[in-house]
């Protein structure tokens, strides 16, 4: 377990979320990264149930479970800059169980799926996000195993998502800020994941208000 | 007088009264007798005043012989005399003087010793002080007596507390026969599991509660033995509770293992290796039962070890396929190499017993793998055990505790697939083989080449501890007598499953695989470059100078093993030089150069016309290196740049 970056690419101009995918895992393979497999992120959205809500205008918490395919026995509960809860995966039918307390929220499954690259130390998870049937967008997930501290390699990383993202290479995520000289662990992975899908959730949501 | 006739004389018994004189005429005078008073007197007379009153009891029969009555009543007479005496006859009564003259005396001495006795009183001038005396002789012979008496009622009670003994054993070995069974069964019960079940009792022979999932029931059923005739005497050895064992359980049992060079007929599989061990003369009469036991409890081991193996040697795809036949399975580690474990279970009866007379191949077990076979079959007991340890949350499945960790601790694929990863023993003990293999190969590799080879030498230096899986060893190329300059090839072999991993001294690592002619030829090239490199040490040493060294020349005659490696180095003054050439097959050349003023022969050069190019060094000769006088390369080498170098004196 190292550190990870995950980022959002943006669909090249003229060209569909398939064909950009496509455009960067041969960008990968030129560079002699090698294929392993395939990856799954899948977040699922609740909110507290309105009944359990004690006074008005209180709005419910978003909390948003989510699994990783890189720790295939974990299921990570996460609401919005609050804790992040890693258990075994029962707790998806703890979650059945829960329904009085949390409701799911309807068709808000968001999940990317795409393919596994090693190059060297590097992990690279390219992926389609999709929510629904639609692709809404790709995403660009680096992980450095030898160093887990996020402070001590993220030039490095920087450097090399610079090699085959170009000019679209991200920031620092903020994760990393708020953690100096901490460990990484699996658990900001997953906050990273949380803030990309919620960004492309809203990115969706803009375009219908501009044509308002 | 003669005419005087023979007068007749009568003789008289003599009167009461005593004789005091006869006269001339015959008449006598009669003494008077003593009145009371002068016999008393003259009694009186004769008491020894000297003599103590406690001694008056064994005086008085040797004093008087017929006074009788005077020892028992002279006391109180004397006295009373006494005072008459001392008042009335003192001057005229003799008789009476003794008496007071005694009495005078022990009237002075009472007298005195009152005094010392008041003056002892008073403790100022003088103390009384015990005095140690010896045991008088008339007390020894009355301890004696005592002592007697008291030894003879102390053996009294002895004897009698030895007889109630005697009754009291003779009371138990009656009741013995009765009460040895229940005892049996309650010292069997200490060490084995035992259930009653009908009017039978049954025990537990396997593994199971210590972690063992052998299918086999093991049971075994505890009887009484009574075929023994009571009346007889009873055998030394007879014990009243007996066990009765599963008849597959019966004899002895053992996992042996080996590893052979050349596979046999696959026709004599199976059938061969199986009762090589003589069996032990069996005692006449049946075991005691915890022996019996244990040797059953052995040979359930061994079935379940073999079991297991067969059943990983069948499900594990390798390469070459491990073959499972009866009682052997046959893996091959290493090409011409075949591994064979196999079970060996001999039952007492007479069969088995007719083929141990066969003759008996020289053992090839291997000891240790055998002993980790039951070492990792316990460790995998310990395993299924442990993963149902207690406390376990209700809600996840039984298995590994790290392995439920793993969801909450969000371990990722790598993680888990190195706790999935579980070795059969099979492969375990392949692994092991494999190394115990390699290592005495390697061993056998570097003996030989240093047996075989004197010039430079090996030494090697295994390390004392070592894994199942790796081992060490220190390897030193060395000449002799000069192992103090020629340190420069040092090896560390590494010994691992499936290769073995050299570390050169500088850090280099070379990697071998298990072919012994790979490690046999690396060695060799490399005593071959420790050469080159002694001469390049010794030209430290003596001076001279390394104009050219190199550990891999490209000229000359290909070898057929590594590289051959060559130095040059030139005399101190400069006039010679010395060049080497070894090579691991080739061997080693070595040429001189001469300087051009020495060589006789060397046709006049147009271009060197002047003198001063006659110190140049001229043409190499080649130097007969077998007529050369010197144990070995290196003291050659020595004697070579001493001739060569300038006297210096």
């Amino acid at each position: 377990m190292g550190v990870t970056c995950v980022s959002q690419m943006p669909v090249a101009e003229g060209k569909s979320v398939q064909q950009t995918v496509e455009l960067l895992t041969r960008k990968l393979e030129m560079l002699g990264a090698e294929k392993q497999g395939t990856f799954c992120v899948d977040c699922e959205t609740y909110h507290t149930a309105a009944s359990t809500l004690g006074g008005q205008g209180q709005s419910g918490k978003l909390m948003y479970v989510m699994h990783n395919s890189e720790h295939p026995l974990s299921c990570f509960a996460l609401f919005e800059n609050g804790p992040c809860l890693i258990a075994d995966t029962n707790f998806d039918v703890l979650m059945v169980k829960l329904k009085g307390f949390f409701q799911s929220a309807k068709a808000s499954k968001i999940e990317t799926r795409g393919t596994r690259y090693q190059y060297c130390d590097f992990l690279v998870k390219v992926g389609t996000v999709t929510m629904g049937p639609s692709a809404r967008g790709i995403s660009v997930e680096v992980e450095y195993g030898p160093c887990v501290v996020a402070s001590d390699c993220w030039n490095l990383l920087l450097e090399f998502l610079q090699s085959f993202l170009g000019s679209h290479t991200p920031g620092a995520p903020a994760v990393f800020g708020n953690r100096h000289d901490m460990v990484y662990g699996p658990a900001d992975t997953m906050v990273q994941y949380m803030e990309l899908f919620n960004k492309i959730r809203k990115q969706q949501q803009l375009p219908v208000a501009g044509i308002r | 007088m003669s005419g005087v006739r023979a007068v007749r004389i009568s003789i008289e018994s003599a009167c009461e009264k005593q004789v005091q004189e006869v006269g001339l005429d015959g008449t006598e005078t009669y003494l008077q007798p003593l009145s009371m008073s002068q016999n008393l007197a003259r009694l009186a007379q004769r008491i020894d005043f000297s003599q103590g009153s406690g001694s008056d009891d064994d005086d008085a029969p040797a004093d008087g012989d017929a006074h009788d009555w005077a020892g028992t009543g002279a006391g109180p007479g004397a006295e009373q005399d006494e005072d008459e005496g001392l008042v009335k006859f003192q001057p005229s009564l003799w008789p009476w003087d003794s008496v007071r003259n005694n009495l005078r005396n022990s009237l002075t001495e009472m007298c005195v010793l009152y005094d010392v006795l008041s003056i002892v009183r008073d403790k100022k001038f003088m103390t009384l002080d015990p005095v140690s005396q010896d045991a008088l002789p008339p007390k020894q012979t009355l301890q004696l007596i005592s002592k007697k008496k008291s030894l003879a009622g102390a053996a009294q009670i002895l004897l009698k507390g030895a007889e109630r003994l005697t009754k009291s054993v003779t009371e138990n070995q009656e009741n013995k026969l009765q009460r040895d069974f229940n005892s049996e069964l309650l010292r069997l019960r200490q060490h084995w599991k035992l259930r009653k079940v009908g009017d039978k009792i049954l025990g537990d022979l396997s593994y199971r509660s210590a972690g063992s999932l052998f299918p086999h029931h093991g049971t075994f059923e505890v009887i009484k033995n009574t075929d023994v005739d009571l009346d007889k005497k009873i055998p030394e050895d007879y014990c009243p509770l007996d066990v009765q064992i599963p008849s597959d359980l019966e004899g002895s049992a053992y996992i042996k293992v080996s590893i052979q060079k050349q596979s046999p007929d696959i026709g004599d599989l199976g059938t061969v290796n199986l009762f090589k061990r003589p069996l032990l003369k069996s005692k006449p009469g049946s075991p005691h039962w915890q022996t019996k036991l244990e040797a059953a409890q052995n040979v359930l081991l061994c079935k379940e070890i073999f079991a297991q193996l067969s059943r990983e040697a069948v499900q594990i795809k390798s390469q070459i396929p491990h073959i499972v036949v009866k009682n052997q399975i046959l893996s091959q580690p290493f090409p011409n190499l075949q591994l064979s474990i196999s079970l060996c279970h001999s039952s007492n009866d007479k069969k088995s017993q007719k083929s141990t007379t066969e003759k008996q191949s020289p053992e090839d077990h291997l000891y240790v793998l055998e002993h980790n076979l039951h070492l990792l079959i316990r460790e995998f007991h310990k395993q299924t055990l442990s993963s149902i340890m207690m406390p376990h949350p209700a809600s996840l499945p039984f298995g590994h505790k790290r392995m439920r960790l793993s969801g909450p601790q969000a371990f990722d694929k790598n993680e888990i697939s190195s706790i999935q990863s579980t070795e059969g023993l099979l492969e375990k003990i392949i692994k092991q083989a494999k190394h115990i293999f390699l290592r005495s190969r390697a061993a056998a590799t570097i003996d030989s080449l240093a047996s075989r080879i004197e010039d430079p030498q090996i030494q090697a230096h295994w390390s004392n501890i070592s894994d199942v899986y790796e081992s060490s060893v220190k390897v030193l190329i060395t000449s002799q007598g000069y192992e103090q300059i020629c340190k420069s090839i040092q090896l560390q072999l590494n010994i691992g499953v499936e290769q073995i991993r050299v570390v050169h001294r500088d850090g280099r690592v070379v990697t071998l695989s298990h072919q012994e002619q790979e490690l046999q030829d690396f060695l060799l090239s490399q005593m071959s470059q420790h050469q080159v490199h002694a001469v390049q040490q010794l030209a430290k040493v003596m001076g001279w100078q390394v104009l050219s060294f190199s550990n891999h020349v490209g000229l000359g005659p290909i070898e057929s093993i590594g590289n051959a490696s060559a130095i040059t180095v030139a005399s101190p003054s400069g006039d010679y030089a010395i060049s080497v050439r070894n090579g691991p097959e080739s061997g080693s050349k070595i040429m001189v150069q001469f300087p051009r003023n020495q060589c006789k022969d060397l046709p006049k050069s147009d271009v060197l016309q002047d003198s001063k190019w006659n110190h140049l060094r001229g043409p190499f000769k080649e130097v007969e290196w077998n007529k050369m006088e010197g144990r070995n390369f290196v003291y050659k080498m020595e004697l070579l740049m001493s001739a060569l170098s300038p006297c210096l004196l």
